[in-house]
Parts: structure tokens; sequence; C-alpha cells
């Protein structure tokens, strides 16, 4: 029958383990990129790589939105020509998410989601049916804070899904 | 030489290590990235350590060992030196470890079932550079390995283990416990 350690071995094995472990790769590459691409946008927001560009996109293409709707309402009343009609703010929201994932899936080379396995593709399918519903609710009663919110949180949680599936790490940066 | 003296060329050694850590500090301060990575080359070893540790998985570890340093370079001028910079890098990558864990969680909470996710062993093998007692710590389940590796290799204390897991210390104190009846028993 093996014999069980006693505390003070296993205390003993534990004080002997050593402190660093070096990692299989070289990490500095990787740092080095995230570090230049954060100092870039600090310095041009506009700037950046693709993936960045994607991950930053919705605060500022809301505050986009939120300045263009701004724009249009106090400039309308003078309008010579025909101007476009107002978007309301779940075509806002619906068509700021949509040019999101269209980039996001741009810059991940165009994944074909259809040959996802089953049980991602359930939670995307479960992902777009709550998203039909709310706009579905939205419908009659469009400026409800609390579903656009919901709305928002629910593309988001398909964005964030995209993300996590294609999204490189580190080292690709 | 004598002991003595050893002990002094030991001494001014660690001293010389200090203060040249310090200027790298204060340089990687004023965005000098070649100091940075004099920190980086100084200190990954202990980050990576408690990374792979932690999150029991090779490549996922690399990674935030990576993100541990992205973070230490954007905290850096938040460093007032009140603590050993080591002691801040440490608690900056236990949090990003963390961190970590609960986002996979999420994710695999989200994807899978939860038992399934809970169920998912790490691949061991995959870590050639681990010892045996590293490889069987990571076969621990996941809160009995983070409080293991915390309380036993890090030296937190149960009451500080606890507010990072958000458990209650006796909770922390439970899962050293069985941590340690199931390496005894493994090992």
């Amino acid at each position: 029958m093996k014999q069980t350690m006693n505390e003070q071995q296993l205390q003993q094995r534990v004080d002997e383990l050593p402190s660093e472990i070096k990692p299989k790769r070289d990490l500095w590459q990787g740092i080095e990129r995230a570090i230049e691409l954060k100092a870039q946008q600090q310095q041009k927001p506009e700037a950046g790589n693709s993936k960045t560009r994607v991950i930053n996109f919705q605060p500022l293409a809301l505050a986009a939105s939120v300045v263009l709707a701004v724009i249009v309402f106090f400039n309308y009343p003078d309008a010579q020509q025909p101007v476009p009609e107002q978007l309301t703010a779940v075509e806002m929201i619906e068509q700021q998410y949509l040019q999101e994932k269209q980039n996001m899936l741009v810059s991940f080379g165009k994944p074909d989601l259809t040959k996802l396995p089953n049980n991602i593709r359930q939670q995307f399918d479960e992902i777009q049916s709550a998203r039909a519903s709310l706009l579905e609710a939205l419908e009659d009663d469009p400026q409800n804070p609390d579903l656009l919110n919901l709305l928002k949180w629910t593309q988001n949680q398909e964005l964030s899904l995209l993300e996590q599936l294609y999204s490189p790490k580190w080292q690709t940066i | 030489m004598t002991l003595q003296g050893q002990q002094t060329v030991i001494d001014a050694k660690q001293l010389f290590a200090s203060k040249q850590e310090q200027e790298w500090i204060e340089l990687a301060q004023n965005g000098d990235r070649q100091a940075f990575q004099q920190l980086y080359q100084l200190h990954i070893g202990r980050v990576y350590a408690l990374c792979v540790r932690m999150i029991a998985d090779r490549e996922q570890a690399e990674d935030v060992a990576q993100e541990v340093f992205v973070q230490v370079w954007l905290k850096l001028d938040k460093f007032r030196g009140d603590s050993k910079f080591s002691t801040w890098l440490h608690s900056v990558a236990t949090n990003t470890a963390l961190s970590h864990l609960r986002k996979q969680k999420n994710w695999l909470q989200r994807v899978f079932s939860l038992e399934e996710a809970a169920n998912s062993e790490p691949v061991i093998n995959d870590h050639p550079e681990l010892s045996d007692l590293d490889k069987t710590i990571l076969r621990l389940p996941e809160k009995a390995r983070l409080v293991f590796v915390l309380f036993a290799v890090e030296g937190y204390r149960h009451e500080e283990i606890a507010n990072m897991l958000d458990m209650a210390v006796g909770s922390s104190k439970s899962h050293y416990h069985r941590a340690k009846k199931l390496l005894q028993e493994w090992l």
C-alpha cells in the first residue's frame, strides 16, 4: 500500500519549489507591441490597427452618432434641401452594431459562422433571438430606455462572443 | 575568503541590484522602454511562475504574463515606492490572473455547461518545465489550487485570499486543507 506523504514532507517540497519559471517563448515582443499600440492610441485616437479600432469603435461611434443627431436636430428647420429621414434611437443603435460587427468580421478574415460547433452556434442563435424580441418590443415603445439598454447589452454579448472566438492573442498583435 | 567576507560580497551585490532596479524603475516611469525591458527580464520568471500555477495552462499563463507587464507599464506612474516593486508587481500579477480566470469562467459557463467547465482538466503533459509538485498542483480543483498557491507558495494570509477570491476566511482554510490532503495522496 502506498504511503501518503506527511504534512512536514509536503511543506518541505513546497519550500523547494522554484520561485521562478521561464516561459517557453519570449514574451517581450508581444508586450512591446501592445505598449506601442497603447501609445499610438493615446497620441492619435483615430489611428491604430484594425483590431484596436474594432474594440474601441463603439464608444467613438456612439459619441459621433450623438453629435450627428444633435447637428441634424438643430439644423433641420433651416434646411433648404430635403433632409434624409432622421434615424430613431433604435435604428442608430442597430446601424452602429451592424457596422461594428461587419468591421469585426472583416478584421477576423470573414470567418464562416455557419461552421461553428453546435453549442456555440446555439449561443449565437439565442442572442439573435433575444435581439429580435427586443426589436419587436421597441416597435411599440421605441424610446424605452430599459429596452434600448438591453438591446445594446445583447449586441455587446454577440460582439464579445465573436471577439473571444476569433480575436488574435497578444503575441500576434 | 572568510564567511564574513562572503556575506559582505553578497550584501554589496544585493545593494547594487536594488539600486540598479530603482534606476530602471525611474527611467521606465519616464517612458524608457529599454529600462522597462530590464525590469521585465528581472521579474518575468516570478510573474510567469505565479501565472502558470494559478491558471494551470501554459499558453494562457503566457498571455496573462504579457498582460501583467502591459498593465504595469500603464500603471507605472502610480507606483510611488511605498512598497517593494516586486511586491507591487506581484499584486498586479495576482489580480490580472484572477481577473482572467473570472472572464474565462464566464465564457466557459456561457458556451458550455457549468459542470463541463468545472470538470475540464489542465493539460499537465504540456508543462515539461514544471517540477512534479507543480504538475500535481495543476491537477487540483481550481479553488483549492488558487488557495494553495496563494497561501503556501506565495505567502498570502487567508484573510487576504478570502478577500481576493470573494469567499469566507473559513472557506479559504477549508480549500487549503483539501488541497493539502489531495497533494499528500497524489504525491
